[in-house]
């Protein structure tokens, strides 16, 4: 049984914590407290992975006065520090516990951080500094990119999953579903669809990739996203879930955080 | 039978304070520009949005022009730190999208560079002339005759 979260909970530090279960062989995400306490399991690597983040900030909202506690990976723990960003959770309410993930998920990722900086659970994989996804699409002419994103995109059946699962997706209007923006019920949606949902992934993005797992069309929204923090970090050295400050595109900003180049 | 010519289709944002009185100086001093561009007065180009950005290109707008007071020159103070900011952005997004980023563009015209609009204006013209219609947004299943 796992004893860091047994005494978190026993010692009333916390007033659930987000693990995981064996159910039918697989992991499942779990809500532990003092009631099922007794079904923790002793960790082990999985790479099952879930939108636990999720989970937590629909908790949190229900009981704005309890504690949490999390087990999180090196993507969700940048996540949560978003959320706590955007006051969408509160920092002193949330504990972490931290597991690594493993070198065939941080490979099949191409993770720049696979595992969180509070690390409790197993061995830092190392990370993968390019993203050889991104890679081949930038070598590509522009119309063969415009091609191949078409191609893809016109799968979309617009289902709002990679929306959905999103942990920094919080809003309660989205752009997505503006009517003017979004016209009617055209399906596929038009590129402006990708686009505006890339443009709001701007400086928020955490690159867990959870959106293109959920895809039902199987669209390779990971090396959007992943070109948009590539992005974000040349033009405005900034990094979503490591840099502490809010993302410049959040606020006005100072002439120091504006990009080079004519002006 | 003779090609139709391709007139480009250009949506300029323009900020009240400075770049639209500027354009309104180019027209009070009788410069000549072309008249492929609309011109929607916003109050500050920072309230530019990307999604107004997408959403002229989706309505099958060739080219965009942002243009704003010079840096230092906001009347809101540091709108335009958020204009410069945001169009590098979406310039990288469109261009990794498979769009030209020289569709977008962006500019600094004072209320006294009237001259300066309307060489602007020409000269984003021409280019986006010379890069053709620009692609369309629908996602359209590739019919096999087009691949
Ligand atoms: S992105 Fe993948 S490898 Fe990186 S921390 Fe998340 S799950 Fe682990
Ligand atoms: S999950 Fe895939 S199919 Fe569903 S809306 Fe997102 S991109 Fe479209
Ligand atoms: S008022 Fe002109 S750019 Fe802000």
């Amino acid at each position: 049984m796992n004893t860091k979260i047994r005494i978190l909970l026993q010692g009333g530090r916390v007033d659930g914590f987000f693990a995981y279960k064996t159910t039918s062989g697989f992991p499942f995400p779990t809500l532990f407290t003092l009631e099922n306490i007794q079904e923790l399991e002793t960790w082990r690597p999985t790479p099952a992975r879930y939108p636990i983040l999720k989970l937590l900030l629909a908790q949190a909202r229900k009981n704005p006065h309890a504690a949490y506690g999390i087990l999180v990976r090196g993507c969700e723990e940048r996540g949560l520090r978003e959320l706590f960003k955007y006051q969408q959770l509160e920092q002193d309410k949330v504990i972490i516990l931290g597991q690594a993930c493993t070198e065939g998920l941080a490979k099949y990722c191409e993770c720049w951080k696979p595992y969180p900086d509070a690390l409790d659970y197993g061995k830092p994989a190392p990370a993968m500094a390019k993203s050889r996804k991104v890679e081949e699409l930038e070598e590509q002419h522009r119309e063969a990119r415009l091609d191949w994103w078409l191609s893809h995109f016109n799968r979309c059946i617009r289902c709002y999953g990679c929306r959905d699962v999103c942990p920094v997706c919080f809003c309660t209007e989205c752009s997505l579903e503006h009517a003017e923006l979004m016209l009617g019920e055209i399906l596929p949606p038009d590129t402006s669809f990708h686009l505006v949902r890339a443009v709001h992934m701007g400086g928020r993005c955490i690159d867990c990739g959870l959106c293109e797992e959920v895809c039902p069309a199987r669209i390779p929204l990971r090396s959007l996203y992943k070109k948009i923090n590539r992005l974000i970090e040349e033009i405005l050295g900034y990094n979503p879930g490591i840099s502490k400050e809010k993302s410049p595109l959040s606020f006005l900003g100072e002439e120091m955080s504006l990009p080079s180049g004519p002006r | 039978m003779e090609e139709k010519k391709f007139e480009p289709r250009i949506l300029a944002f323009l900020c009240n304070w400075c770049s639209y009185a500027g354009a309104d100086l180019a027209g009070v001093s009788r410069l000549q520009y072309p008249s492929n561009i609309r011109v929607i007065r916003v109050t500050c180009s920072g309230t530019v949005s990307p999604h107004h950005i997408l959403h002229a290109f989706q309505k099958r707008a060739d080219g965009v022009l942002v243009a704003g007071c010079h840096i230092g020159d906001c009347h809101y103070i540091k709108g335009n730190y958020m204009t410069l900011k945001r169009l590098k952005f979406v310039e990288g997004l469109l261009d990794f999208a498979g769009y030209d980023p020289k569709r977008l563009r962006l500019e600094w015209i004072s209320a006294a560079e009237g001259i300066k609009f309307a060489g602007v204006v020409r000269e984003f013209t021409e280019t986006i002339r010379h890069l053709g219609p620009a692609p369309p947004f629908d996602a359209i299943p590739l019919l096999a005759g087009n691949m």
